[in-house]
Formats: C-alpha cells, structure tokens, sequence
C-alpha cells in the first residue's frame, strides 16, 4: 500500500471507506429530525395531560387514548373519510381505465390530449376546490345553469352547504381532480400488454370480455395495486379539497380525520389529546403501508 | 385496389369516433379551468351576472393588476422562494443519499421501507408536534422553517426516485472511472450526475410542484410573512362573500408555471406521479 | 378445402411499400415456407393472411372463400408465433383450451382433445404447470398444441424455433415435419433460417423486398436457381461467386477467369448459351461442386484449377478448404481425411456440368 502524504489523499481513502454512510447521513438525519422526532415528542405528550385551560404534564396513562375511543366525533370523522375513500376511488378507477381504453390504440395527436388532460392533477387541491366551489354557486355557477337547462326547469342546489350534496358535491370535485391520474397509470399499464398474447386470443376467438378477465387485468393487476395504494393513501389524508369546498360542514358533517385532528388541535388547542390521535394514526397507517408495500413488491 | 373495403371503412369511422370522444372528454375535464380563467378575465359585472356568462366581453387584466397593485402577488414570490430552495435542498441530500442506497443498497430493504413510508405518514400527524417545536424555536412563519420541512417532506421523494434512475445507469460506467483513479466521490459528481440529468429535472419539477401546491403545513406555519400561494387563496374566501376575482386570478397565476413545468417534463410523468412503479 | 390463393397483395407502412404485388398458391395440406432476408416482408405476408395485419389492395383467399374483409378470429386459422405468446395466468392445460372454451366447446370435447394434442406433443405431464415453470421448448410445445386442438384449417408458424438454441431448433424442426405428416392440414412457416426452409418445406417461396424472388420445391430453388440472388440465399456454406468472362470459340465455350484460367463448359452447357462472342458473367459454384483432383485427366465436364490452401475449417465428416481463385475466396466442400495444409498447393476438380452462369447486370442465372 503506498503512503499518503497529504491531507487530501488521506480524506479520499477515508471518504471511500465510510462513503456510503456518509452519503445518506445528510438526508437521514433531515427525515429523524423531521419525521421521528415530532412522532415521539407526539408519544409522550400523549401520556399527559394538556389541554387549552391546563399545562399538566404529569404522566396519566393511557386517559386520552380512553378517550378516544369514546369520542363520537372521532369516529364519524373516520367514517366520513371511508365513505368518501369507497366512493372516490373505485370511480376514479373506472373512469380512468374508460378513458385509458379510449386513447389505447394508435391515435394520432394523442400527446395534447394527454397533455391537456394532466391539468387537473397538478392543480393545487386548494385551487380545484376554489373552482368547484365558484362553479357549484348557485346564482354565478355554470354547473347549476346547466342542471337547470337539462332539467327543464330552475335547479337550486346549494352543493357546499346542503347537506344532501355536500358529498356528492366533494366527491365530483375529487374524482374530476384525480381520474387523470389513474388514467396516466393504467394507459402506460395497458400499453405493456404482450401484444402477441392479445393476437393470439384474437385467433382464438375470444370474446372481449374474456380478454379483458383473463389476460388483460392479470397482466395490469400490479400496477392497479400501486395506484390503489398511492390514492388510497391521499384519500384517507384528504384535507385541502374539503377545507375548499366546505371547511367540513356543515357542521361537521364533511368532516374527515385530517380535519378533525385540526379542530381539536388548532382550534380547541387539545394539545394531549391531538397527540394520541395523531400518533394512532400514524400507527395505524404504518402497519398497514408496510403489509401494502411489501405485498406490491414496490420495494424491489 | 380495393381501397375502402368494408373493413377499412369501418376502421376510419371508429377512429372518427374516438377523436369525437376524446374531445368531449378532454373539454368536461377542462372546462372547470376555463371557467376559471375566464372569471380572471372578467370584469365584477360580468363576474356577477345571472344567468352567468360563459365568455367575457373581452379579456382585461386589471384583476391581475390588483394583485399587483395590492401586493398579493408577493405570495407567489414566496412560494418560489420555499418551494424552489427546499427543492434543490432535498435533490442534493436526496440524491447522495439515492446513490448509496442503489449501488451500496446500505441499510437493506428495511431502510428503503422506512423511508418509502415516510411519504405515506399524513401531514396531519405531524403538524401538530411540530407546530409546537416551532413555537418553541420561534421558526413559525419564517422561511428556514418552511424550507426545513418541505425539504424533509420531500426527502422520501427524491430519494425514492433518484434510486430508481441511478439503478438505470449501467454499473460498467462509473467501475471503468473507478479502474480510472477516480475516488467515489468523483465518480458520483463526474459519471452518476450528468448520466442521471433528465431523471433529475423530472424529479426536481415534481419535487418542486408537490412543495409548490402544499397546504396544511403553510396554513399552519405560516402567519403574514411568509404566507405562500395556496394559503393566500383561502383569504379570499369570507363569510358573505368571496373575492371571486382575486380568487381566479390568484389561481391562474399559481397554475400557470407549474402546467409549463409539468409540461415539459411530460415525458417523465406517468414515472414520476406513480413513485417510478410504472415506466410509462 | 383449405388452398390458400393470393392475387395481387399489396400492402404500405406509411409510405413504404411492403407487400409488392404478391401472387402466391399453397395447396391443401401443403407445407409452404416463407424464406428471406430481414425486412423482406415474410412476416408481413403471413401476418396479413392472418388479418393481423390489412392490406392495401389485392385478394386473399382461403379454402376459397375471399378473406378480406373477415376479422381474424373468422377465418378459422391458428397460429403459433416466436415468443409464444402463452397467456401466463392460466395452466397450460387452460392456455391450450383457451380458444375451444371461447368458442362454446363442451367440456368433455375439450378435455379429448387437449389429451390428444398433449399426447401428440408429449406433454401430458406438463398440463397443470404454469407458463413461467416450463422451457422454451415445452412452452413452444405448448403454443403448438393451443394451434392444434383447434383444428383449424391453416396453420401459421412466425419464427418459432428463432428463440431455441441450435440443438433444440434440431430437434423441434424434425417434430414440425412429424407433426405435418400427421395431421396434413395445409400449413405457412416464415423463417429467416435457409436449412429450416430446405428441410421443412413443400413449397420455399423465396421473398425479396417485398416480392416473390422464386417459389418452387426445395430441391427446384437449389438446383435451378433463377437469379444469383436465390442461389446465395440457399445451400450451406453459400455458393461461391466468382466474376469472370464467358467465352465462345466456335461450338465450345468456356469461362475465362480473371486470373487467366479458362474453364471449360461441357457440350450440353455451351449448347444453351447464345453465340455472343464474349460476354461478363459471374460463375457460380457450390462447395460441394469443387473437389480434389486425384491423378489421371480430367473427367468430362470437369475443369481443373490450382490454387493455394489459405484457410480450412473441418467439421467433422467434411473439411471446407477457402483458397483465392479468380481473384476472389472460393470454398470448396472436401472430404475430412483429405487432409492438406495451409499454404499448400491444391489442384481443384470443378464440375462445370452443375456451374451456374449469372448476368452480373440483371442477376438471372443464364
């Protein structure tokens, strides 16, 4: 081994040694500070007890996670995020392989439209909620000039406040936003198809249906499970879009998890109690991303 | 020849078809942003009038030059400033970090997982805490702190990605730069930079439309200084009535560079939206 | 019925024009292979018999019915293509079933006919596997038995030994033969490879740019080659070339080479050639036609030449031995234990009885 006679040689062959630690302690030490600090201070303010009268910080055991579970509004809140989970996303899904199917085959000038068609998906949440919001108007909104016109008579709905329409409404505004999204991923998905499987079904006779059963949705099935994943995820955070459209009423009917979690920290300023939410929550979610990824394969 | 054969014409008319569809579709998608251009354009009469009116009269910017003239537009600004500097942050730290873990694979797949997850944690979770650290800190409604957390946020991302792209590099590259006398070091900056260009923009164009479009936190972290754009938005929102104006016009100004963005990178987009799952 | 008449096909890419006018009949139950360089346009052909493919004007018919305008799954073909093509989430017991399932067959029917065709093909233990679990050669296997149960009328093979490795294209070549003999249905094969086309077929036709270059049997392209280019496309090693003069003195005629030999032709040979006093040619010669001239005169028809040994290549039962003649290489096809080394001077025996003589302007073979 030859010797090392300045400084700099000498950092090089330390720098390779250590290189690879080196280079991720940066980033990771960002993501501790951001990602796992806060969880754990989150922890253990879970186990006091401050609210927005008292500072108590002595240790009460496990009384705001008792009383979560007895918190109705919790609940509802967790309901209000499922139904809008279970309606959005198998719609965006369909929707959005209709659409990929529409533009599958050659078509010349496909690239605009696609261009055109991602715009929704880039929008800040906040600017797709303030459009719905400006078009659902019920005086200045085209959406109930139209109703209007195809009912045949006056259509008065109050899409952000009655509470008829107010899912209806948001889920409009969320599958308008994120159909593009599914639609990017299952035309890519559907362009990878063996084409010569899909010959050779052709030759044999089969029918469109079986096609699609038998090779066609086997052959898209992991990056379904992908997209399902990913949506399902912003889905069950949603927040910007309801903030938009109706602040999570009326009343607190729209009101989802994200939003709940900030009234009762941001508003009621619950510190204690927040904190158990919150960190349910993120336990919660974690056990279930992790059994997610590892069945997607999406770590290789 | 038999040229226009029943099958010929039967293709040709299908593909009529599917241009009529393909328009109908991309018009139903694209009208709610129309409507909101042209509300940017239209003057408060013409805003208000019912039934509502689908095409201005003409197309006048003084809904702009209030923003201007207000000083709204600053917001804008400091989107730019949070979200381009967290950024070029997370890409320099994410992709070192991207590198050792696509040609050392350190920490196995365990740290991959923990890392890919931490994009899934929902924001809500840990604003609160964090919330509270900056009070504490006096970071609240300051760029640093802004920057620190978009840059944190964003860091899963970028590290996420940059590993998928670096992957994509062939080994034999940067080992004949290595047989060359080149330190690791050196190769990275020398070999897996330049080679990993274009998958660096795109990652630097989402990275930046996913700081750029955030919410929860700048709702929370931010008071009157360092309010960014999406935030500024809900202020227009009031409890009889809504400054429908600035609104739209508020919103164009926030879209319009990112759809140039994304547009550029379009080629980059089905990789970059589904986590580099699908290699559209 | 299931003759296959095509007249006047025409098909474009773009503005590339694919298919130039092909006119072509297979037989019933005849075993035509469609042969040619890349980019002739064999696929191209058989794909547009299939209706994968459609044309841009002329007529094709099969078992006499005009097919033109039916889809695919209607014109009662099957096919087997180069990467199989096996639908990977079904068992290969499924994956054969596939097309009588789709078509309403009852179970029982089904279940008699994919045993068949697994014992046909011997891979009756293989039924419950999966695609990704099997060789290329069972999946290729496989592909042929989802073509046979069908009982179509026209088989269409693309390229499907093109992925095996040699010893298995060997051995899957011989079972296409075998399977052809049994079951007789009239079937087109395209394939880049001149010995699959030489050993499969009832009827080579020779592809070219997007035209028909030569169709006959086998034995009628290699002994009666109408252009040079037919004569280089088969026989291996390829038929030696060599540019020289064709010479008339009076009833004889020999090819002068442009090293100064002059090579005899036989009566019956000079006999052909018209009395033009001298024109260019190109000789043609296979490997096999040169031999080793042992001691004694030359036989008739033979013409003698020597040379210098500059490369041999032994096989095994043959030796190829390259020297320069004509200024130009020239292999020749030698028994193994004729052994020789390089540098040495060899005296060749060429049959001019079995020489070609090609237009060097035209490429026809006089």
């Amino acid at each position: 081994m030859t010797s090392y006679t300045t400084l700099s040689d000498r950092l090089s062959v330390f720098s390779d040694i250590n290189f690879k630690y080196l280079m991720i302690a940066p980033a990771i030490f960002v993501l501790l500070l951001v990602g796992l600090f806060p969880l754990v201070y989150s922890l253990v303010v879970s186990f006091q007890n401050i609210t927005m009268t008292e500072v108590d910080d002595s240790f009460v055991g496990l009384l705001n996670y008792r009383q979560l579970f007895k918190d109705l509004r919790l609940w509802q809140a967790l309901g209000h995020t499922a139904l809008i989970t279970a309606i959005a996303l198998p719609l965006e899904l369909l929707l959005g392989f209709l659409l990929a199917q529409l533009f599958l085959e050659r078509l010349p000038g496909r690239q605009i439209f696609v261009a055109l068609l991602v715009l929704p998906t880039v929008l800040s949440p906040i600017v797709a909620g303030a459009t719905w919001r400006l078009m659902f108007d019920v005086r200045f909104g085209p959406i109930g000039q139209i109703l209007s016109v195809l009912a045949g008579h006056p259509v008065n709905i109050l899409w952000t406040v009655n509470p008829s329409y107010v899912y209806p409404g948001i889920i409009i505004c969320e599958v308008w936003q994120w159909t593009p999204f599914m639609f990017l991923l299952l035309l890519a998905a559907l362009s990878n198809v063996d084409q010569s499987q899909l010959e050779a079904a052709e030759l044999d006779g089969a029918s469109y249906w079986r096609v699609l059963r038998q090779i066609i949705i086997p052959a898209i099935r992991p990056v379904v499970a992908i997209a399902v994943l990913i949506r399902g995820l912003d889905l069950f955070r949603i927040f910007d879009i309801i903030w938009a459209l109706t602040e999570g009423g009326p009343g607190s009917m729209t009101e989802t998890i994200s939003l709940y979690t900030y009234v009762i920290g941001f508003v009621q300023f619950d510190t204690s109690y927040t904190a158990a939410v919150a960190f349910l929550v993120v336990a919660v979610l974690s056990v279930i991303v992790t059994l997610a990824l590892r069945r997607t394969e999406l770590v290789r | 020849m038999r040229m226009m054969a029943g099958r010929a014409r039967r293709k040709t008319g299908k593909l009529a078809l599917r241009y009529a569809a393909a328009t109908i579709v991309t018009i139903i998608f694209l009208f709610p942003v129309y409507w909101l251009f042209m509300i940017s354009f239209k003057t408060p009469d013409e805003i208000f009038h019912v039934p509502p009116l689908w095409v201005p009269g003409e197309i006048q910017f003084s809904n702009y030059w209030v923003l201007f003239k207000d000083g709204d537009v600053k917001v804008i600004w400091n989107s730019l400033v949070v979200a381009g500097t967290s950024s070029a942050i997370a890409m320099l730290l994410g992709t070192f970090c991207a590198y050792s873990l696509a040609r050392f694979n350190t920490g196995g797949e365990n740290l991959a997982m923990w890392i890919i997850s931490q994009r899934m944690i929902p924001p809500i979770a840990v604003v609160f805490p964090i919330f509270l650290i900056y009070v504490y800190f006096g970071m609240v409604d300051t760029y640093a702190g802004l920057i620190l957390l978009y840059t944190a946020f964003n860091l899963p991302y970028v590290i996420w990605m940059m590993r998928g792209y670096i992957v994509d590099i062939p080994l034999e590259l940067e080992e004949s730069a290595l047989v060359d006398g080149c330190t690791r070091w050196q190769t990275f900056w020398r070999v897996v930079f330049p080679m990993a260009r274009t998958g660096l923009m795109a990652t630097a164009v989402f990275t930046f439309v996913f700081a750029w479009n955030d919410f929860l936190f700048a709702l929370i972290l931010t008071r009157t200084e360092v309010i960014t754009f999406p935030v500024m938005l809900t202020h227009y929102f009031g409890g009889q009535s809504n400054f429908w104006a600035k609104i739209a016009a508020m919103s164009v100004l926030g879209t319009l560079p990112i759809f140039v963005a994304v547009t550029l990178m379009q080629r980059y987009l089905v990789r970059g939206i589904s986590l580099g799952a699908v290699k559209g | 019925m299931a003759e296959v008449r095509i007249s006047g096909l025409h098909k474009y890419y773009g503005p590339v024009h694919a298919l130039k006018g092909i006119d072509l009949t297979v037989g019933d139950g005849e075993f035509a292979v469609f042969v040619g360089p890349s980019g002739c346009g064999k696929s191209t052909l058989l794909r547009t018999i299939a209706g994968l493919e459609e044309e841009d004007g002329g007529e094709i018919r099969i078992g006499g019915q005009v097919v033109n305008d039916m889809r695919p799954r209607d014109r009662n073909i099957a096919m087997v293509f180069q990467n199989y093509a096996l639908y990977p989430f079904l068992t290969v017991y499924d994956n054969i079933a596939f097309g009588l399932r789709a078509r309403k067959v009852g179970e029982a029917e089904i279940k008699k006919r994919v045993d068949d065709a697994a014992a046909m093909l011997g891979i009756t233990a293989l039924l419950e596997r999966f695609p990704r679990q099997l060789s290329g050669g069972q999946r290729q296997r496989v592909a042929i038995g989802r073509a046979i149960v069908r009982q179509a009328q026209l088989f269409l093979f693309d390229e499907p030994l093109s992925n095996l490795d040699a010893k298995l294209r060997d051995e899957m070549r011989g079972e296409i033969k075998r399977l052809h003999k049994d079951i007789s249905t009239t079937m087109i094969y395209v394939t880049h490879d001149q010995v699959e086309a030489m050993t499969l077929a009832d009827r080579i036709v020779l592809l070219r740019d997007g035209r028909i270059e030569q169709q006959g049997s086998p034995l009628e392209l290699f002994e009666r080659p109408t252009t040079g280019f037919v004569a280089s496309f088969l026989g291996s090693p390829s038929i030696n070339l060599i540019p020289a003069k064709l010479v008339r003195r009076g009833q004889a005629a020999a090819v002068l080479l442009a090293s100064g030999e002059a090579l005899e032709l036989p009566e019956a040979r000079a006999a052909g050639v018209d009395a033009g006093g001298e024109r260019a040619v190109i000789l043609g010669i296979r490997p096999q036609h040169l031999g080793h001239a042992v001691g004694g005169p030359a036989a008739p028809g033979m013409a003698r030449v020597s040379a210098t040994v500059d490369l041999i290549q032994p096989t095994g039962t043959r030796t190829y031995v390259t020297s320069r003649i004509g200024g130009v290489p020239v292999t020749a096809e030698l028994d193994a234990h004729d052994v020789h080394e390089q540098g040495a001077v060899l005296d060749y025996e060429v049959d001019m009885s079995r020489c070609l003589l090609i237009d060097p302007a035209t490429d026809k073979v006089i």
